[in-house]
């Protein structure tokens, strides 16, 4: 859509031969710094490079040293955060968690929020209302959502054991933070149900996209429902679903405030991922180095994720 | 039109019935939370199903007396409100300059900052922390103003330059010739035509500062108060066995994100399909 907008807009740039575009070609021919331009991008660009790159470049920097975050002498250590990261099992065990967390999450999310698009897009009353609910634990912030399932998943006073209690299945009562097998497992319903939403008003958007006149035409063709939804919906859809799978993978790579509030990385280290094993290092160990390392780490893996989905669309673009 | 005169069939009444208990599954979390938000804290854990029994608000008293929650919303809603009147006054201008000046450096820029999105503030947090007290920004309201400004550019540059792609030049010409400034075109005649687009920004940008925990918990002085989110997580550790209080607080939170979202919906919509279709 987006892109159709820009061919017919730069049609119209060149027909009528604007006067914004001509002067702006006229400046690039003459090689003349464009002050106006640095006028309007100016401020943006410098908070920018200011409060983010630069600390960055600072961060590859400290990731070779023993910084402690606090002293002023900083030691140069070559590559043994590096190093540390490839042999320790705290790492290997976040890294684990990491990528359990993030599959769980991104897997069930999308197929919550492809369900949930899918039921609010058929629906024929308060399609409105529905497509709401399902977004108002977005709204949420990760350290409230992460109290209130703290509180149900509660061993004693939680809403899920007292349910279970009430009908008379006590042998099925768990604790569900506290106990290892179960962590991971019980963090990740919090976060599926808080994000699934966000998703889902992506998937709608793509499948209102999806014209009826093509629907109609293949029903007139003898299209079953399946096969519409297979041969129409699906292709068409395909793009959505690609955007939604790495933002959630990203976002399931970054997740914090629910482990913090409902296990604080516990018990023992079961529920510390990368970010969680970050911070700690940093702030509670005084290893701000290595802590930056971890970082790097997950930044490459972000740009690994990144390059795979830019393939995936540009391959499904060629196709459509 | 045509879809209200179709006939009715029973599977819509199965999917709605579906739908129905779905979204009480989705609701009913964040019903509970202001349900027990008016509970007593026995009330509470005798029976965490049950609905309040009156109109009990002594957790609300109870969370102002004990603890410095005022303090927390003046932070919160003084870091939202002024984080975004400069990232609207900031972010719309570096979109515009990408857009309508365009040269391999204004196309780099964006580029650069399309980049900067992938950045996690985890990585660099550490080394920014530094830099912050290095310009005495660390332990005071300037520091996460300026890093929400920072952290609003790049989503924002991307949203402001969709929209506009789609807005007409010849307006702008047209106020070129009358000899009106670039800069004197741009907040008089091309802001005010991206209003749905500020809207959309300002929306997600304000929840996200409203709901952020771990920079306000890190960068704010300690010793007092800082903001909603982060008063929430303290009492967590803090009151363990007072749940009333804290249910109370996570009331106070929601209350306020929950009004903007029912009033200001469609901005929420386009500004998340708008900011997936570029991203």
């Amino acid at each position: 859509m987006g892109c159709q907008c820009y061919i017919i807009q730069s049609g119209k740039r060149n027909r009528l031969g604007s006067r914004v575009m001509e002067r702006a070609i006229e400046l690039k021919r003459s090689r003349k710094i464009d002050w106006v331009a640095f006028g309007f991008i100016g401020p943006a660009f410098l908070l920018f490079t200011m409060f983010i790159i630069f600390p960055t470049i600072f961060s590859a920097y400290y990731s070779f040293t023993s910084w402690d975050g606090i002293s002023p002498v900083i030691k140069f250590v070559g590559m043994d955060n590096y190093k540390e990261i490839f042999t320790s099992a705290r790492f290997g065990n976040a890294l684990k968690n990491t990528i359990v967390l993030t599959v769980i999450i991104s897997v069930f999310e999308n197929l919550i929020a492809l369900v949930l698009a899918l039921m609010v897009d058929n629906i024929r009353w308060f399609k409105n209302f529905f497509r709401s609910s399902f977004y108002i634990p977005v709204l949420i912030s990760g350290i409230v959502s992460g109290f209130i399932w703290k509180i149900m998943y509660n061993y004693n006073f939680g809403t899920f054991n007292f349910l279970l209690h009430a009908v008379g299945l006590d042998s099925v009562k768990k604790d569900w933070l506290g106990n290892p097998a179960y962590t991971l497992f019980s963090i990740a319903v919090v976060l599926i149900w808080k994000g699934a939403g966000y998703y889902m008003i992506i998937y709608l958007a793509s499948l209102q996209s999806v014209s009826t006149d093509l629907i109609e035409a293949a029903q007139i063709d003898g299209a079953s429902a399946p096969q519409r939804f297979r041969y129409i919906t699906v292709p068409m859809i395909s793009g959505a679903f690609t955007i939604n799978f790495t933002l959630s993978l990203i976002n399931g790579l970054k997740v914090f405030d629910q482990i913090n509030v409902m296990t604080d990385g516990g018990p023992g280290f079961t529920s510390e991922t990368l970010v969680y094993l970050l911070y700690k290092v940093g702030f509670n160990e005084g290893r701000q180095g290595f802590g930056t390392a971890v970082g790097i780490m997950l930044l490459l893996i972000i740009l690994i994720l990144n390059t795979v989905q830019q393939k995936f669309l540009r391959s499904r673009e060629v196709q459509l | 039109m045509e879809r209200a005169q179709k006939k009715l069939k029973w599977t819509d009444v199965v999917l709605f019935v579906i739908v129905i208990f779905v979204a009480f599954l989705f609701l009913y979390p964040v019903f509970f939370a202001i349900m027990s938000g008016f509970k007593s804290n026995g009330d509470i854990l005798k029976n965490p199903m049950a609905l309040p029994n009156s109109f009990y608000v002594q957790n609300f008293f109870d969370l102002f007396h004990k603890s410095d929650f005022f303090t927390a919303i003046v932070h919160s809603l003084t870091l939202t409100i002024v984080s975004e009147i400069l990232i609207v006054f900031i972010v719309p201008m570096s979109a515009y300059g990408i857009e309508r000046r365009p040269s391999k450096v204004t196309r780099l820029i964006y580029i650069y900052f399309l980049a900067g999105m992938m950045i996690p503030f985890h990585l660099y947090m550490f080394p920014l922390f530094k830099e912050l007290k290095m310009m005495n920004m660390f332990g005071n309201m300037v520091g996460p103003v300026v890093i929400y400004i920072s952290g609003s550019i790049a989503f924002g540059s991307l949203l402001y330059c969709s929209f506009l792609k789609g807005i007409p030049l010849e307006i702008e010409e047209a106020a070129m010739i009358d000899g009106s400034s670039p800069f004197q075109t741009f907040w008089l005649i091309t802001f005010p035509l991206l209003g749905p687009c500020t809207a959309s920004m300002v929306i997600l940008n304000g929840l996200g500062i409203w709901n952020d925990y771990l920079m306000p918990y890190l960068v704010l002085p300690s010793g007092r108060a800082k903001t909603i989110t982060v008063e929430i997580a303290s009492f967590v550790g803090q009151y363990t066995a007072r749940w009333d209080i804290v249910f109370a607080g996570t009331v106070i939170s929601m209350i306020p994100a929950m009004i903007v979202f029912i009033l200001f919906q469609k901005y929420f919509v386009k500004g998340i399909t708008a900011g997936a279709a570029k991203g």
